[in-house]
C-alpha cells in the first residue's frame, strides 16, 4: 500500500482540492445568501406597499371600509394572503380562514411573520406543504391583520440550491482526491522505477538506462538528462579503459623487443662492441617508451588544465614561417613541398609553444602518411570570432568513419600500422586546441588529401 | 671538473654520480637542501646540479641563497616539472639551465659541459674560429680553408651555436631550444636533416677531415680538424 501523504504530489493535490472546494463553497454560499436576501426584501417591500395601501383605506373608511376591502381582495385572484382577526383571534375576513394553522406562526422583528400550512387529502395525508412570509399589523388594539405571501417555491429553490452546492463540493473533493491518488500512484511508480534502475546502476551495471516516456514532462527530462550523463560517463569509462589497454599494449611491445634483444645478446657470448651496439639499441627503444609517456603526460596536463600556461601575442604568419623553417629540410628530403599561404600578419593571444607543437604534429603526420609528391599547405585567416589555421595535404586522407576516432589517444589506423609513431600526435593537437577553447575539423581535400582546420576563438 | 650534485632520490643520485665519474669528473653528493647549501658555500665547484624539490630547503630557495652570497657557479636544475613556465621560473631564480625529468644522461652531461665552458669570461666576440673553420659575426660570413661558404640564416645560427660549443656534444633538445626556441620535441628527428644539410656545406666540399659528427644516441658535435 502506498503511503499517500508521503508523496509530495499527493500532498499538493490534496491541499489544492481542499482550497478549491472551500472557495467554490464560499462563492456559492455568498450567491445563495444574497439571492435569498434579495428575494426576501422584494416580498417584504410588496407586503409593506400593500399594507400601506390598506392603512390608507382604514384611515378613510374606518373598520368597515377595511373589512370590505379585504373581503373584496379575498374574492379576486391575488398573490397575497390576508387574514383579519379580532382581539380574540376570531376570523373576520380574508382568503385564508383556517386560522388553526397559525399555531406555528413565528414572529420576527419589525412585525415579520413566518408560518407554514399543510394541505391534506381526505385520508389526512399531507400532499403539500406551503410556506408563507408576511407582516402582522395590530389595528387600534382591536384587530390583527396578517398580510403574507406564499414562498413555498422559493423555499424549495433555496433548498435545492443549498443541496446542489453541498453535493457539488463533496463531489469535487472526492474526484480531486481520486485523481490525486491516481496521478500520485503514477508518479510514485515512475519514481520507484528510477530508484530501482539507479540501484542497479550503482551495483555496477552502467549499461542500464532510466525509463523514459513519450510525454516530455520534468520527470522525463530528468531521466533523459541522467541518461545522457550516464552515456557520457560510460563513454569516458570506455575511453579510460581503452587508454589503459592501449598503454599496456604500446608499452609491452617495445619492452618485449628490449627484453628479447638483451636476452639474445646475453646468450650469444659476444664481444664488447656488440654489447655496446645492443645497449645503444636498447637506449633508443627506451627513449621511444619515454616519448610515449611524455606525450601522454603532456596531453593530460593540457586536458586537466593543471598547467599554468601563459598566453602571449602571437603572429601566426611568423609562427608558421618558423615551423616551416624547421621542417623544410626533412620535407624536401621526402619530396614534400611546404607552402605558407598566410598573406597578412594575424595576431592573437595564445600559447606559442602549444600552437607550434600542434602545427608541428600536423606537418609530421602529413609528411609521415602522405605519399611522394605531397604538397602541404599551411595558412591562416581571421573572421569576427575565430582564427582559423589550416594544414592541408594531398596525401591519402582519412575515411569519414575514422575521422572521430583519430582524435582519440593511441588511434593508429590500419593503413598506418607500419609507420613509426605513438598514435598520440592528433590527440595532443586536439587537447591543445581545446585548451585554447577552439575546435578541430577534419575535412576532405579535393581531389584527395586531408584538411585539418583549427578554429580558435579570438578572445 | 668538480661537480656538486644535490639530489634526494638515492637511485637517481647514484647513477648520475657514477656516470659523471665515468666521464672523468669529481662528484660531491648532498641529499638535502641544507647539506647542499653548506657544501656549495664552503667548497669551490665548477658546476652545481640541483633537484627542484628537496627536503629541508627547496631547490629554488637554495639557488637564491647561493646567488645572494655572490657565488656565480653555474647551476643546472633538474625537475619533474617540465613545462616552459616552470623553466622560466627556475631561470629567474638564478639557475643557468633547466633539465626536465626524465632526462637522458648524455643530455645532462652535454649541458653540464656547456655550462662549464660558458663561465669562461665571455668576451664580446666578433669572430669564432674552430680548426680551419672561421665565422665572422659582424659580416655574417663563414670561411673554411679560406673559401667562403654560403649559408642560409638558420644554418648560420645553427653553425654559430655549434661553434660556440665546439668539441662538446650538443643534444637535439639543446639545438631546438637554442636555435629554434622550441620547448617541445617533434616526434620525428627533424634536426638530423638540418645537420646533414649543414654538413654538406661545411664538410663535403672540403675533402679533408670531417668536422661535424653525429654522436649516436646523444647528439652532435663540431670538432676541430686540427
Amino acid at each position: 500500500m502506498i503511503d499517500l501523504f508521503r508523496l509530495t504530489s499527493f500532498r499538493i493535490i490534496f491541499i489544492y482540492i481542499i482550497l478549491l472546494a472551500l472557495s467554490i463553497g464560499l462563492v456559492a454560499f455568498y450567491l445563495y445568501w444574497s439571492t435569498s436576501r434579495d428575494f426576501q426584501m422584494k416580498v417584504d417591500n410588496e407586503i409593506i406597499q400593500e399594507s400601506t395601501r390598506l392603512s390608507q383605506v382604514y384611515k378613510r373608511y374606518k373598520e368597515v371600509g377595511l373589512i370590505r376591502e379585504i373581503q373584496y381582495l379575498s374574492k379576486t385572484p391575488n398573490p397575497n394572503l390576508y387574514i383579519l382577526r379580532d382581539s380574540n383571534n376570531k376570523f373576520i375576513a380574508g382568503n385564508f380562514s383556517d386560522t388553526d394553522s397559525l399555531w406555528n406562526l413565528k414572529r420576527l422583528d419589525k412585525g415579520g411573520v413566518l408560518f407554514s400550512f399543510e394541505k391534506k387529502n381526505n385520508n389526512g395525508e399531507i400532499i403539500r406543504k406551503y410556506y408563507f412570509r408576511g407582516k402582522e399589523f395590530i389595528v387600534r388594539n382591536k384587530y390583527n391583520l396578517i398580510v403574507a405571501r406564499d414562498v413555498s417555491y422559493e423555499n424549495y429553490l433555496k433548498d435545492r440550491f443549498f443541496n446542489t452546492i453541498l453535493s457539488t463540493s463533496l463531489l469535487i473533493i472526492f474526484l480531486g482526491l481520486l485523481g490525486g491518488y491516481v496521478l500520485s500512484r503514477n508518479f510514485l511508480n515512475r519514481i520507484s522505477a528510477i530508484n530501482k534502475t539507479s540501484l542497479e546502476i550503482m551495483d555496477g551495471d552502467l549499461s542500464m538506462r532510466l525509463p523514459t516516456s513519450s510525454n516530455n514532462d520534468e520527470l522525463n527530462q530528468l531521466s533523459l538528462n541522467l541518461n545522457n550523463m550516464l552515456d557520457r560517463l560510460n563513454k569516458l569509462m570506455i575511453g579510460m579503459k581503452d587508454v589503459s589497454d592501449n598503454i599496456a599494449h604500446d608499452l609491452r611491445t617495445p619492452l618485449n623487443k628490449i627484453r628479447t634483444n638483451l636476452e639474445v645478446t646475453l646468450m650469444s657470448n659476444p664481444d664488447s662492441e656488440s654489447y655496446r651496439e645492443t645497449i645503444k639499441e636498447v637506449i633508443e627503444d627506451v627513449d621511444g617508451v619515454i616519448n610515449t609517456f611524455n606525450s601522454l603526460l603532456a596531453i593530460s596536463r593540457v586536458d586537466s588544465g593543471s598547467v599554468s600556461l601563459k598566453k602571449e601575442k602571437i603572429n601566426i604568419k611568423d609562427l608558421i614561417e618558423d615551423i616551416i623553417d624547421l621542417w623544410e629540410p626533412l620535407a624536401e628530403e621526402k619530396g614534400v613541398v611546404l607552402n605558407n599561404e598566410c598573406e597578412n600578419d594575424i595576431f592573437f593571444d595564445g600559447n606559442k609553444n602549444l600552437i607550434s607543437q600542434a602545427i608541428s604534429n600536423l606537418i609530421d603526420n602529413s609528411i609521415k602518411y602522405g605519399k611522394e609528391e605531397n604538397t602541404v599547405n599551411l595558412g591562416s585567416n581571421l573572421n569576427k570570432e575565430n582564427i582559423t589555421i589550416w594544414v592541408s595535404d594531398t596525401g591519402p586522407g582519412i575515411r569519414n568513419e575514422d575521422k572521430e576516432k583519430v582524435l582519440d589517444r593511441f588511434t593508429r589506423l590500419d593503413t598506418s600500422r607500419n609507420t613509426s609513431g605513438t598514435g598520440l600526435g592528433l590527440s595532443l593537437v586536439n587537447s591543445m586546441i581545446k585548451f585554447h577553447k577552439g575546435k578541430i575539423e577534419l575535412l576532405d581535400a579535393k581531389p584527395r588529401g586531408l584538411i585539418v582546420k583549427l578554429q580558435i576563438p579570438k578572445n | 671538473m668538480h661537480i656538486l650534485l644535490i639530489e634526494d632520490d638515492i637511485n637517481a643520485a647514484s647513477y648520475v654520480t657514477k656516470g659523471l665519474k665515468e666521464s672523468g669528473h669529481v662528484v660531491d653528493h648532498a641529499s638535502d637542501g641544507e647539506e647542499g647549501e653548506q657544501l656549495a658555500l664552503t667548497l669551490k665547484f665548477d658546476v652545481i646540479v640541483v633537484d627542484r624539490m628537496l627536503p629541508k630547503l627547496d631547490g629554488l630557495s637554495l639557488i637564491n641563497k647561493i646567488r645572494k652570497e655572490d657565488n656565480d657557479t653555474p647551476i643546472l636544475i633538474l625537475s619533474a616539472l617540465g613545462d616552459v613556465d616552470e623553466k622560466v621560473l627556475g631561470l629567474k631564480a638564478g639557475a643557468d639551465d633547466y633539465l626536465a625529468k626524465p632526462f637522458s644522461f648524455s643530455e645532462l652531461l652535454a649541458r653540464i659541459e656547456v655550462l662549464h665552458r660558458r663561465t669562461n669570461p665571455e668576451v664580446k666576440e666578433t669572430s669564432i674560429k674552430v680548426g680551419s673553420l672561421s665565422m665572422n659575426l659582424l659580416t655574417r660570413q663563414v670561411f673554411r680553408q679560406g673559401v667562403e661558404i654560403d649559408l642560409q640564416p638558420r644554418e648560420f645560427r645553427l653553425l654559430e651555436f655549434l661553434m660556440k660549443r665546439s668539441n662538446q656534444v650538443v643534444t637535439r633538445t639543446m639545438l631546438l631550444e637554442g636555435v629554434w626556441e622550441y620547448h617541445f620535441d617533434p616526434q620525428t628527428n627533424v634536426i638530423d636533416v638540418h645537420i646533414s644539410r649543414l654538413r654538406s656545406k661545411i664538410d663535403k666540399p672540403f675533402n679533408g677531415k670531417e668536422m661535424l659528427f653525429t654522436e649516436r644516441g646523444a647528439g652532435y658535435a663540431l670538432r676541430s680538424d686540427d
